[in-house]
């Protein structure tokens, strides 16, 4: 053990590799000189003994892929600067070479599968008394092939989702009765090849309901579904299509998928899961992005790079608040990691969503079945590397903010010697506060924090942002009435009195969005972990576009335009996959599955398009009608494919072939997501408050699910067994579970029983019992009952003894029952 | 439940598990477990079940069947309890010697003076086991216990820490550990849920129930809140107002109507699922509260967990509920005490500590007595240990920061060798140097001892085959009976 204290004596920058880069620089510690002839059989006993001893027993855990202990052994350097506990070799000293007592079992017990042979931990201790010499040549060790080391394949390069799309040609039709429009022809022509056939139309009142939920994620009420059966009309469903996407519920509907992708929440997420009280404004603007169908392609570069698009328009600054649902601890003093947590969380969300390609994998070595490198992650992420975040005030209008500036200077003016005053009472104790905070942080911190802001470079002013969240939180949370001393308390409990005679003055703060921008106009290096002499420019991935990414720079603005040019390429019409991505995500929220079963991923391990052709038609189709996604909505709404039932008449032929329905033989059924599951029945029993937009509200509130507080660490119960998304991580596709803790939520809860009460509530004030359950079908399930079911509901209530009690029965019943949490 | 009719084709997912999770409205795991009783497919993505004998089963063997995670929230110190560091009364008041490195530390008293623990050590049992004065109880059972000194993880603040002692990972978002033993191995007992947390504190957990949430895996897999008294279980009471008899009228009607629907719509088979989590649901209704009901528990019982004397009662009786829901089949429950970061002795630890090592200890050593004198311990995993533990170094004088550098746990019970304490930090308690075990190697040993082997058990999602060690962690064989 004291072997191991001495080892570290004198090492403090073991831990810190910035600090050691600086302390030990590797010209320092070169290979000692020797004689031409010794230093040649030294590089050969290295080569013949040394290198393959270490490649094949040390860096598979202690190289460029895995740094066990913090340890690389590929590199004299690595074996220099050592690990978490010391460095792993001192040349010249075998014996106290952390190395060897390793391979000695003597400190740990290296390698782990079996002790190396007497004669190779003879080589070993030989070669660290010799001095250690490697040859210069070839400092490390690579064990990996590194895919940038040779060329993608032709089968790469061919991959389906990298090439081009194309506009294929619609298929003859093989059913020409059943076939509307060019989808059906795809669709027939797939069933047809699987021997298959489409199931026969829906009803119209499944349809309804069915478009219903699809489109506001609502049921029709007992008059619209009324007046729709009752509507002759052929056309009678289009214009209800017509109606709901232009219905501000529609907006609402889709803008919970978005929600879903982004991982958008109204709350930090960490330990203290604190509010974020602007939010709600990124919300709001997707759900009126989708209401008036903004095109996907400015609502792909607003979110990534509304600030550098300088358009004046404050909901392009909101827009931006996609790259703020990283989860935030502001507990955190360790902030290097936490900066490089939530660069990495913006590069996976931003492959996910708009390439739908799972990237992660190559954050820590080239994508093992994509072609995609390591290199092509960081270049991804170096479009990203100026950011900042920002919480942006929201004055676009000039005569609004000149009129803020003058009454805020008046204001100002008017207090100026009261807040001196207090300013200088609390000034020491604030600064104390501000100092203990700063003390907090690693010492190499500490230093970016004390300097000027104009004196940092970029990263320094984004670590001191980070830090200095921090600090601001603690000067939020000082208690200054319990610090001061009884004399100074006596004045400042004076001085706030009369700064609050001015409150009425002081103008309203203005909108705050929770927004970014970048740092500066230059941006802090990028690197590989491990490979700081590398520095990596933005790129796209390097198969579709291996030369650096072109910046063109904002001369108006403060800001690098990096993501301004990552998301022009991916909006640019020869993206091969943001749009193929985008309606593949539309076809999946309409039939439950996208063309591509796996919405973010379209790589290998992904599942390849069941009709690429059907596809590229899409994606070509939607970057016809400007990147607009209501032209799509109408299209595949009308289509037959659309229309089916989800009864087929050849049902065991379709689940022998085809168990699935990957090729739509029937329509699917599916189950009402938690948040439809909540808006419905709170509009079943009459109570849903229909209200938009604004910060979001409790549960309790009968608000619609998309304007309730999403707070990451207190889920709402019914939103939790329900599957909604836990919003840490992008979710493409929500999982369906059906469990007894649901069963026992919709039975027992107070949530259903309260709805189910009041609708029971309404119902019985009808002294009809026919009418009674015409409604209470009606309400709940969207169609009217059956003869059966009228039989005997009305036998049920006829012999109930409290008319009202059975009332609530059947209103609970029906929100429990199968045919109303399912959608066909 | 295993009717071939209704799935005559191949399923295309890696698993048959997964195509039933993930198909249209999957099933619940309840049901899931009793179909996975006897049958497989087998391809790359095969997971481990229950219900296969151990020889055809491509892991590890399964050693112990359920685990009970004692989580004493907040770190509790290791050189206070079980890592005695002799060289700190030399160090006493001087700082941290430049030889150990630069640590971060989240309050940044760096420099801070040396603290030697003011508790007395003593060697214990046949073993020999330091134990301090803070444990005496505990110290009666070291010869069943595997210590482990030489803890390390990545975690510097609470929510961190749990998260990863929880996932794996420091971040949010992934299956907590239990959900993927439930997903591993599925259930002994489909009337209770398979993963089960008591919280002393109920609410007061750190990052809340995201610590037992599934993360990517279907809720079907996150852990369930359970209580004493008559709701054990969040809505499993019939509320009052109804009472029973209307409750059954209400359950009547719902069958008969999903029933007409399911015969109406016979190729759903989603709707059979949803008809059996309301059959699973009522017989959970009478399972839960029989399981959490301690009045026929004798008099000796409740005394050996302290239940009968302050301040022992309250977690004497969540320690014995963990037994009695063990003994039931429940796979994996997880205790929290201190739940709130009450471990967190920043200040004052000799008060802290003092208080919590007393309300914990008896019941902690009865629950591992109770389950020895039971025959439970051999097929029943316990884990006792924190977040973290603390730093050498002094805070505010008396209280001691967080160490995720180096820290102690137990094991004890199946598959654990006992009577053993494994791996050391260094001179003071800062950084595990030998044997060192990361969180992730704790998992994949905890994975081992209950049959599973982690890089073979994965979760595709999003195009990834998720591991619950995230791809690292190894089995640390020293810890293996």
């Amino acid at each position: 053990m004291t072997s191991c204290l001495k080892t570290r004596l004198g090492l403090l920058a073991i831990l810190f590799p910035l600090l050691a880069a600086g302390t030990m620089p590797a010209g320092e510690q070169q290979s000692p000189p020797g004689k031409p002839a010794e230093v040649e059989a030294n590089q050969r006993f290295f080569e013949s003994n040394i290198r393959p001893l270490l490649a094949a027993n040390c860096v598979k855990c202690h190289g460029a892929k895995k740094q066990r202990g913090g340890l690389r052994l590929d590199s004299r350097d690595g074996l220099l600067r050592g690990g978490e506990s010391g460095p792993a070799i001192h040349p010249g000293d075998d014996e106290n070479s952390l190395i060897l007592q390793a391979v000695r079992h003597q400190a740990f017990q290296m390698p782990p599968d079996g002790k190396l042979s007497d004669q190779e931990i003879a080589q070993l201790a030989a070669w660290v008394r010799q001095g250690a010499i490697w040859p210069e040549a070839t400092p490390r060790i690579t064990g990996i092939v590194d895919r940038r080391e040779r060329e993608f394949t032709q089968e790469d390069r061919q991959y389906w989702a990298f090439r081009a799309t194309n506009t294929p040609p619609v298929p003859l039709p093989v059913a020409q009765d059943w076939v509307q429009g060019p989808i059906d022809a795809f669709v027939a022509r797939n069933l047809h090849a699987q021997q298959l056939g489409p199931a026969i139309s829906a009803a119209s009142a499944v349809l309804l309901r069915r478009v219903y939920f699809d489109l506001i994620g609502l049921p029709p009420t007992a008059a619209e579904v009324a007046e729709f059966v009752a509507d002759p009309a052929g056309d009678a469903l289009d214009r209800t299509v017509d109606r709901l996407l232009a219905s501000p519920r529609y907006g609402e509907k889709a803008a919970r998928h978005w929600l879903d992708l982004v991982r958008y929440a109204d709350s930090d997420g960490f330990k203290q899961d604190d509010y974020r009280p602007h939010a709600w404004r990124y919300r709001d603007y997707v759900v009126d992005a989708f209401n008036v169908d903004k095109t996907y392609r400015s609502f792909v570069q607003e979110q990534i790079a509304g600030d550098e698009l300088a358009t004046h328009d404050p909901a392009a600054l909101i827009a931006t608040g996609y790259l703020r649902h990283w989860i935030y601890e502001y507990n955190q003093r360790d902030v290097r990691s936490q900066w490089a947590h939530i660069l990495n969380d913006i590069t996976d969300v931003t492959a996910d969503v708009f390439l739908g390609l799972g990237m992660s994998c190559a954050r820590c070595h080239d994508h093992k079945y994509d072609p995609i490198l390591q290199r092509d992650y960081f270049r991804l992420q170096a479009f990203f590397a100026a950011f900042q975040p920002r919480d942006q005030l929201l004055l676009s209008d000039p005569a609004e903010r000149a009129d803020y500036q003058q009454r805020l200077a008046e204001w100002e003016a008017k207090t100026h010697e009261v807040r001196e005053r207090m300013a200088a009472i609390e000034r020491p104790h604030r600064g104390k506060v501000t100092a203990q905070a700063i003390e907090k942080f690693p010492k190499d911190i500490r230093p970016m924090l004390f300097k000027m802001e104009s004196e940092r470079t970029p990263f320094e002013r984004q670590i001191a942002d980070l830090a200095g969240r921090q600090i601001t939180m603690e000067q939020v949370n000082l208690k200054m009435e319990s610090k001061l001393t009884d004399d100074e308390k006596q004045e400042w409990l004076t001085l706030s009195k009369r700064l609050a005679e001015y409150a009425q003055d002081r103008p309203a703060a203005p909108p705050t969005a929770f927004a970014a921008a970048d740092v500066g106009t230059s941006a802090p290096e990028i690197a590989i972990p491990g490979r700081p002499e590398l520095p990596i420019a933005p790129g796209f991935p390097s198969l579709l576009d291996p030369s650096d990414a072109v910046i063109e720079p904002l001369p108006e603005l403060p800001s690098t335009g990096r993501r301004l040019a990552l998301a022009r390429w991916i909006t640019s019409d020869d993206n091969p996959l943001a749009s193929r991505v985008a309606v593949n995500r539309l076809w999946q929220v309409l039939f439950g599955r996208g063309i591509v079963a796996t919405p973010s991923d379209f790589g290998r391990l992904g599942t390849p398009p069941t009709d690429p052709e059907l596809l590229d038609w899409l994606a070509r189709r939607f970057q016809g009608a400007e990147w607009r996604f209501k032209p799509l909505y109408r299209m595949l709404l009308a289509s037959a494919t659309y229309r089916q039932s989800s009864q087929s008449h050849a049902t065991e032929q379709g689940l022998r072939v085809d168990p699935e329905n990957r090729w739509l033989w029937r329509m699917p059924v599916r189950r009402l997501q938690a948040e439809q599951l909540r808006d419905s029945l709170l509009q079943i029993s009459g109570e849903l408050d229909l209200s938009a937009s604004g910060p979001g509200v409790d549960a309790e509130r009968p608000r619609r699910s998309i304007y309730v507080k999403i707070l990451r660490n207190r889920r709402d119960p019914l939103i939790d067994l329900f599957d909604g998304v836990d919003n840490f991580t992008s979710t493409s596709q929500r999982n369906v579970t059906t469990t007894p803790m649901q069963a026992l939520l919709l039975m027992n809860g107070p949530f259903v029983l309260a709805r189910a009460g009041e609708l029971a509530r309404q119902l019985s004030a009808d002294p009809d019992n026919d009418q009674v359950i015409q409604q209470l079908f009606e309400r709940i399930l969207s169609r009217p009952p059956l003869d059966s079911e009228r039989t005997e509901f009305a036998r049920i209530l006829a012999t109930s003894p409290g008319r009202g009690e059975a009332i609530e029965d059947f209103c609970h019943v029906l929100m429990n029952s199968s045919e109303f949490i399912y959608v066909e | 439940m295993n009717d071939d009719r209704r799935w005559p084709a191949p399923a295309p997912y890696s698993t048959r598990r997964e195509m039933l999770l993930r198909a249209g409205a999957g099933f619940g795991a309840l049901a899931l477990a009793e179909l996975f009783s006897t049958r497989s497919t087998s391809t790359a993505f095969e997971v481990q079940r229950s219900g296969t004998p151990a020889g055809q089963r491509p892991g590890p063997p399964q050693r112990a069947k359920s685990v009970i995670f004692i989580f004493l929230e907040g770190g509790p110190s290791h050189i206070d309890l079980l890592d005695p560091k002799p060289t700190l009364k030399q160090l006493a008041g001087s700082p941290l010697p430049a030889s150990f490195g630069p640590v971060i530390t989240p309050m940044g008293e760096y420099d801070a003076p040396l603290l030697p623990s003011q508790r007395t050590f003593q060697q214990h049992g046949a073993c020999g086991a330091w134990v301090s004065d803070w444990l005496p109880e505990i110290a009666q059972c070291v010869d069943d216990l595997c210590i482990i000194r030489s803890c390390w993880g990545d975690g510097l603040n609470h929510s961190n820490g749990v998260c990863q002692m929880n996932t794996g990972s420091i971040l949010a978002g992934r299956p907590s550990l239990g959900s993927w033993v439930h997903y591993g191995l599925g259930t002994e007992n489909s009337n209770l849920p398979a993963f089960i947390v008591l919280e002393d504190n109920p609410g007061k957990v750190i990052n809340g129930p995201r610590n037992w949430s599934a993360g990517f895996m279907p809720a079907a897999y996150q852990g369930v809140a359970v209580r004493g008294g008559a709701e054990p279980i969040q809505f499993l009471r019939t509320p009052e107002s109804i009472g029973n008899a209307r409750q059954e009228r209400r359950l009547d009607l719902l069958e008969r109507l999903n029933r007409q629907h399911m015969r109406s719509h016979p190729e759903q088979s989603e709707l059979e699922a949803r008809i059996r989590a309301y059959e699973l649901a009522f017989r959970m209704q009478a399972s839960a509260p029989e399981a959490v009901d301690l009045s026929n528990e004798t008099a000796q019982t409740l005394d050996l967990y302290g239940i009968s004397e302050e301040p022992t009662a309250e977690f004497g009786r969540q320690c014995l509920l963990a037994r009695r829901l063990a003994e039931r089949g429940v796979r994996f429950i997880q205790l929290y005490h201190g739940a709130g970061s009450r471990w967190d002795a920043h200040s004052n630890i000799e008060k802290n500590h003092s208080e919590l090592c007393r309300a914990s200890d008896k019941p902690v050593a009865g629950l591992l007595k109770d389950l020895k004198r039971r025959g439970l311990l051999d097929q029943t995993l316990v884990i006792w240990g924190g977040e973290f533990g603390r730093t050498p170094m002094s805070e505010k004088g008396d209280g001691r920061d967080h160490n995720p550098y180096g820290f102690t746990i137990w094991m004890a019970g199946g598959g654990v060798r006992p009577g053993v304490t494994i791996g050391a930090t260094d001179e003071i308690g800062l950084h595990a140097v030998e044997d060192r075990l990361h969180v992730h190697d704790l998992h994949a040993t905890i994975l081992h001892v209950l049959g599973i082997d982690a890089s073979q058990l994965t979760y595709l999602h999003k195009g990834r085959p998720e591991r619950p060690t995230i791809n690292e962690g190894e089995v640390c064989q020293k810890i293996l009976a």
